[in-house]
């Protein structure tokens, strides 16, 4: 067999064990259960299962392509991503159960729920949904057309970028529509054992092959390449020490409170299997550090490349050394890179959506199984505008993707800051959030991000943060007559009595 | 937060990547080849598992004498 023949084969294979994997993840649980047994597992996920999870949504297709792109080109500011996810996972520590035991006691699925019974408002959490929505789907579509290089590349060009776009869609639609979260789950399992042991092999392959051992490898990095060793990086690189304290502090604040990551809180059976994986969780950030050093080694082997190709400086080392089976399980790995990530996208925007926006209307409120019909089907259209936008208008979302991470913080202050303050009134959360997201639209668009060294979103969550604490004072206050117990979050720790 | 001063471990990630910042940002010394803005970086995310694990154990401390305290045994799932 030809080199392009062994290793689509391979993929092929992997892709139909993975939909089989999917679906085998709920048999024996019938069709029952509802809304919430498909978008959180039934809350019955214990630890392991959480961990692989959320670890499988940390490390998406950007940890391949971008991080590896990102060494390529500026080399140390790409570490960011270790730094905000390893904070993130300290404040996951307290933030994880509150919100847990939140939606557990008032049965919430999304944090579009909690907003609206926090606030009282249900269309305040339609409103958020919807919101939320415009940022996450330009995630669907990195995925996607990540997903579709890889498959690309892997192929030696036998299955082309838009066959495989469609792939990516289909496997991960099949398995999200029918087995939800659990199905998620399963998928990750497999998907984290392939990344470990090829990140692991090619932390040691690369190295030896091209310079004879790490000692050689580092030396030669330390000596020509010292400017892609210490922040802001090399080639006028925007990214200096402001930047990346900014961007850590405020994306570990963001990641505890993106949907995704709570849809991996809610599906925990206990909140302790949450801060047991909180604790577990940064050790998975050490393989960050792979793709980043091999797109520094690739400046030696590949030297050259740019703009988008630099996004593969990591399988252009790996199509360049290794046997076609090699390549094919090391593409296998990075296409359940995006597909995980990508399944979960899809499973909260159906839950958001199911939860309120759908149960606005009278038809879909009455039952928890016509919701979970009505967000089955939110979640096809969503992967299907991601996918349409991928082949007719791919710039779209990739301007939209810029905005989507800061966009998303500018919610803390509405859900985190509400759920332990009382004060906190609706119009003062509300106007927050408005003047938080437009700075962000203002400085991005307008290309002033990073802004004066420092991440443009912080700058907008400050300003949001202080309009909602003005406002909030200026006006009086909500009348609620629910007790605190109602209204607000409570650590299951401190709560016990 | 009084009650559960064990948090103030989890500042210890924030410290570790933000705060030491200006004083690991360079080059030298390298360490088994590693330049130290990595060795630093690597260290941190090694000891943030650390940092949770004991502000863990402060909460385990506390369900213990909270269960102590109700008249049941200390173990969790004997009663």
């Amino acid at each position: 067999m030809s080199d392009a023949a062994v290793a689509t084969t391979l993929f092929g294979a992997f892709m139909v064990a993975t939909v089989a994997l999917g679906l085998l993840a709920v048999r024996g649980r019938g069709s029952g259960g509802g809304l919430a047994e498909w978008s959180v597992g039934g809350r019955s996920l214990g630890a392991v299962f959480v961990w692989v999870l959320m670890a499988g949504e940390g490390y998406t297709s950007f940890s391949y392509l971008g991080a590896a792109g990102w060494g390529y080109n500026y080399g140390a500011p790409v570490l960011y991503v270790v730094a905000y996810m390893s904070c993130g996972y300290a404040i996951g520590y307290v933030v994880g159960p509150l919100l847990w035991s939140y939606a557990r006691q008032h049965g919430l699925v999304s944090i579009t729920d909690m907003v609206a019974h926090r606030y009282r408002r249900p269309w305040l959490g339609a409103a958020v949904a919807v919101l939320v929505t415009i940022f996450l789907l330009p995630y669907i579509q990195l995925q996607i057309t990540g997903m579709g290089v890889v498959v690309s590349t892997i192929s030696y060009g036998a299955v082309s970028l838009n066959w495989a776009y469609f792939i990516g869609f289909a496997v991960t639609t099949v398995f999200v529509v029918v087995s939800g979260l659990r199905g998620s789950a399963w998928v990750s399992v497999m998907k984290d054992l392939l990344v470990i042991v090829t990140l692991a092999f090619l932390a040691f392959y690369v190295p030896a092959h091209y310079f004879g051992g790490y000692g050689p490898f580092l030396d030669r990095l330390v000596e020509e390449k010292s400017a892609w060793l210490t922040l802001p990086g090399s080639g006028g690189s925007p990214y200096g020490g402001g930047w990346f304290a900014t961007t850590t502090f405020l994306n570990a604040l963001t990641v505890v409170i993106f949907p995704t990551t709570v849809a991996g809180y809610l599906g925990a059976r206990s909140a302790d299997a949450l801060r047991r994986n909180a604790m577990w969780l940064p050790a998975y950030n050490v393989l960050l550090f792979v793709p980043m050093l091999l797109g520094m080694a690739a400046l030696f082997v590949v030297p050259g490349l740019t703009g988008a190709d630099s996004n593969l400086a990591l399988f252009k080392l790996v199509v360049d050394s290794l046997p076609a089976w090699v390549v094919g399980i090391v593409g296998v790995a990075a296409a359940l890179s995006s597909i995980v990530p990508m399944a979960v996208f899809m499973l909260v925007i159906g839950t958001m959506w199911g939860s309120s926006v759908l149960s606005l209307f009278p038809r879909w409120r009455a039952s928890s199984q016509a919701q979970k019909a009505g967000s089955q089907v939110v979640v096809v259209v969503a992967g299907s505008v991601a996918l349409v936008l991928t082949y007719a208008a791919p710039n779209t979302l990739v301007r939209l993707s810029l905005i989507s991470y800061e966009g998303m913080a500018q919610l803390v202050p509405m859900l985190l800051v509400g759920l332990v303050w009382r004060r906190l009134s609706f119009v003062g959360a509300v106007s927050g959030l408005v003047v938080g997201v437009g700075v962000v639209c203002g400085l991005v668009f307008s290309g002033r991000d990073p802004v004066f060294g420092v991440n443009a979103g912080i700058v907008a969550l400050a300003a949001n943060l202080v309009v909602t604490l003005v406002v909030t004072y200026v006006r009086p206050a909500d009348r609620d007559e629910r007790p605190d117990e109602v209204v607000l979050a409570r650590d299951p720790v401190g709560a016990a009595g | 937060m009084i009650k559960r001063p064990h948090l103030l471990w989890l500042l210890v990630p924030f410290v570790l990547y933000i705060g030491a910042l200006p004083f690991v940002n360079r080059v030298e010394p390298v360490v088994f080849g590693l330049p130290f803005l990595f060795v630093w970086l690597l260290g941190a995310t090694l000891l943030t598992p650390v940092a949770t694990w004991l502000t863990w154990r402060g909460d385990q401390r506390i369900k213990r004498n909270q269960r102590i305290k109700r008249g049941q045994s200390p173990v969790r799932g004997r009663s």
